[in-house]
């Protein structure tokens, strides 16, 4: 038995931003009828005791997701240490017989400020 | 009698309105737990009866500081001959009680909740430059939950009108003629409003009564409503004291606890 | 795309999905499932989630008439987040229902009809605010050891729900015990109330865990949460585990439980107790409670009244 008031329920899922440079977070679904009443629920379903920057609402049917099956396309081999820092540790060791530190992650995203002029 | 300078008076008048106003407007906000149309809007719309509670809860507190009581006798252990809130936000939601058989009417909440809102925001901006400093502060923090509050209301307001469905405009329409008849006692400053207005604490009823008439009849064509806009005070003012049989019992509920032992601490 | 998977027999699909579940992985809910896996989890997930909302009901009865601010805005974001609760969960039901093209209104008509249950407990009385402080600190305080125990559920949007619902609960136990606290260490009318309360609810609080095997009730759908690894503690455990965190702060605050036979076994490290009537789990699922009625009443009350706000919005079928 399909009522119209059926279709006020249309499924949201609610997505969230902390700040303006951080991820997309990804939160719950909701029922609403369509995106602005979606959204004016949004924050006090899922954020009520957090602070956010931004709430993004997406009609469930408009996002394509991955199947079961493409997700077997996500498996990797563990053997791709060559494309991350971790493949690259022992620099740090060679290094230190120049006297010099390593410019690992921390360090490098240290520049985002501006690096400080030095010898 | 104390002998209290009129400022005193008016201030403390105008603190008594503005916190009655959202205790009260809040009870009724909460008696609609669990029985909004949807989950998803009960959720939301608790959180502003929260927000409207804790505003109270701040102008209680500024009362305390001045003299009057504790926060919860304030609001607790005071008959309604006393309170000093508009009548159009003491009016049950709807027959019945809230455990059994509430006949209660979205489409009044709706409209109640907006034009209140409305009508905050507009009073909470004048007292953005109230001449009681304590008061101007506490302005600007319970404006920063009212961009909330007035979004969530004006967007059920216009999509409930805006809906073509024969019986959500006809509820509407009902509603609205049944809230306008009594809102001008928002806007009632009571009998010391001239003082409040000349010491500077807030606007005038009629500068505030048109900024709201201003902010919404553009909603108001929005949704092919004609914009006249006649509000009233049919039931008396609630700021002298005068009140409904509404308020009696609601009072009656919300220190059942309280005054089972005043003393006693809870 | 379909490469690998599609034409596998069903029985290799139960394989592999059993292959999933024992190695820890979370299945989720466009997955393949087998219907005994799916049916269980609706019916726990819709019951559990129906629960919240029903359960909201009692403790709504005493949000007007909290004794001070504090505690009014306290027990309105309890119920608040038990609303909340409910929506979580019937979200992560109504996807499994996909199947059987159920959506929400149906759900609400099952449980006007009395096809879907809710937990015992939320078909008591309420009577005072001794019960509304007791209910926040030991009813909740049954639910989060009975909730913590499905966090590493197998499926992924319920063990979700739960991980947010658990969070929460956390201020559902400190918000109870504060209200407790505060009776406890009042008049002696207040002390009452607590008594009075724990003496009312102490069955039901039994009852909620569920019978320990199947002959208590004829039915018990915990071996198939088990071996599904939607939960790992039996509902014996459960109910041990609640004695264990509970029976000492109830006595420490100077209160008596009513089972004069309650007592920790040394030899066998078991809570040895009266048993409750387990006749009345059936009584509850019929909706022959103190309050089932009412509370029935008052959720289908406000579902009918405000349909026209649904319909008034639903998107028109061109
Ligand atoms: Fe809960
Ligand atoms: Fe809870």
């Amino acid at each position: 038995m399909e009522t119209r008031q059926g279709n006020y329920f249309e499924e949201f899922e609610v997505f969230s931003r902390k700040t303006q440079s951080s991820p997309i977070q990804y939160h719950f679904s909701l029922l609403a009828p369509n995106e602005d009443i979606a959204i004016m629920m949004a924050q006090e379903n899922f954020m009520r005791r957090e602070a956010v920057d931004d709430i993004w609402v997406v009609k469930r049917r408009n996002i394509r997701k991955m199947t079961a099956e493409e997700k077997k396309t996500l498996q990797r081999i563990d053997n791709k240490d060559y494309r991350t820092t971790k493949g690259y540790g022992y620099l740090k060791k060679k290094w230190r017989k120049y006297e010099q530190g390593m410019l690992d992650e921390k360090e490098i995203m240290s520049w985002a400020g501006g690096v400080k002029n030095e010898e | 009698m104390r002998n209290e300078s009129l400022k005193d008076i008016a201030i403390k008048e105008l603190l008594l309105q503005l916190a009655d106003d959202d205790f009260i407007h809040s009870y009724r906000g909460a008696e609609w737990l669990g029985l909004a149309p949807h989950i998803e809007e009960d959720v939301a719309s608790a959180s502003i009866s929260q927000d409207t509670m804790g505003h109270a809860a701040i102008y209680y507190k500024l009362l305390d500081e001045l003299g009057e009581g504790d926060a919860d006798k304030l609001a607790h252990d005071r008959p309604a001959k006393e309170r000093r809130n508009a009548i159009i936000l003491e009016l049950v939601n709807g027959p019945g009680h809230y455990m059994k058989d509430p006949d209660y009417d979205w489409a009044f909440a709706v409209v109640r909740n907006y034009f209140y809102t409305q009508a905050k925001a507009i009073k909470v901006q004048s007292l953005h430059s109230c001449s009681y400093e304590p008061l101007a502060e506490v302005a600007q923090k319970v404006q920063m939950e009212l961009y909330y509050h007035l979004m969530h209301w004006k967007t059920w307001f216009v999509q409930l009108l805006g809906s073509g469905h024969l019986e959500a405009v006809s509820r509407m329409k009902a509603a609205i003629g049944k809230t306008m008849p009594d809102f001008a006692g928002v806007f009632s400053l009571g009998q010391y409003g001239e003082e409040m207005v000349e010491l500077g604490l807030i606007e005038g009823e009629a500068v505030l009564q048109k900024k709201w008439i201003e902010a919404i009849t553009p909603i108001f064509e929005s949704v092919g409503l004609a914009a006249t806009i006649q509000i009233g005070m049919a039931r008396g003012d609630g700021r002298n004291g005068q009140h409904t049989e509404d308020l009696e019992k609601a009072l009656k509920t919300l220190s059942e606890v309280y005054a089972s032992d005043k003393a006693a601490s809870w | 795309m379909n490469v690998l998977l599609n034409d596998m027999a069903g029985e290799e699909k139960l394989n592999q999905f059993i292959a999933r579940i024992e190695a820890g992985e979370k299945i989720e809910a466009d997955d393949w499932m087998p219907e005994e896996y799916r049916g269980t989890l609706i019916k726990l997930i819709s019951m559990h989630g129906i629960s919240e909302i029903m359960g909201a009901l009692p403790e709504k009865e005493w949000v007007p008439k909290a004794p001070t601010l504090n505690r009014k805005l306290g027990i309105m974001a309890k119920v608040q987040d038990e609303m909340g609760h409910g929506q979580l969960l019937l979200r992560v039901a109504e996807d499994l229902l996909k199947p059987y093209s159920k959506k929400r209104d149906d759900l609400m008509q099952d449980l006007f009809k009395g096809d879907l249950k809710f937990h015992n407990v939320f078909h008591m009385e309420a009577k005072s605010w001794g019960d509304a402080g007791l209910i926040g600190w030991l009813v909740d305080g049954a639910a989060i050891i009975s909730q913590t125990n499905m966090l590493g559920a197998s499926y992924g949007p319920y063990a979700r729900a739960l991980q947010r619902i658990c969070a929460e609960e956390v201020f559902h136990a400190q918000h109870g015990e504060a209200i407790i606290m505060a009776l406890a260490e009042g008049t002696e009318e207040q002390r009452k109330l607590v008594q009075d309360s724990i003496n009312y609810w102490w069955e039901s609080l039994l009852l909620f865990f569920g019978p320990p095997s199947k002959k208590e009730v004829g039915t018990s759908k915990q071996d198939i949460t088990i071996k599904y690894k939607i939960r790992t503690s039996t509902n014996e455990e459960l109910r041990q585990a609640f004695f264990s965190k509970y029976v000492k702060r109830i006595l420490s605050l100077g209160f008596s439980i009513p089972d004069e036979t309650l007592r920790f076994d040394k030899e066998s490290e078991t809570w040895i107790y009266q048993q409750p009537d387990w006749g009345k789990l059936k009584v509850f699922a019929r909706n022959e409670g103190p309050r089932s009625q009412d509370r029935l009443s008052l959720r289908r009350n406000s579902y009918e009244k405000n349909k026209w706000v649904r319909e008034a919005l639903a998107p028109k079928i061109i």
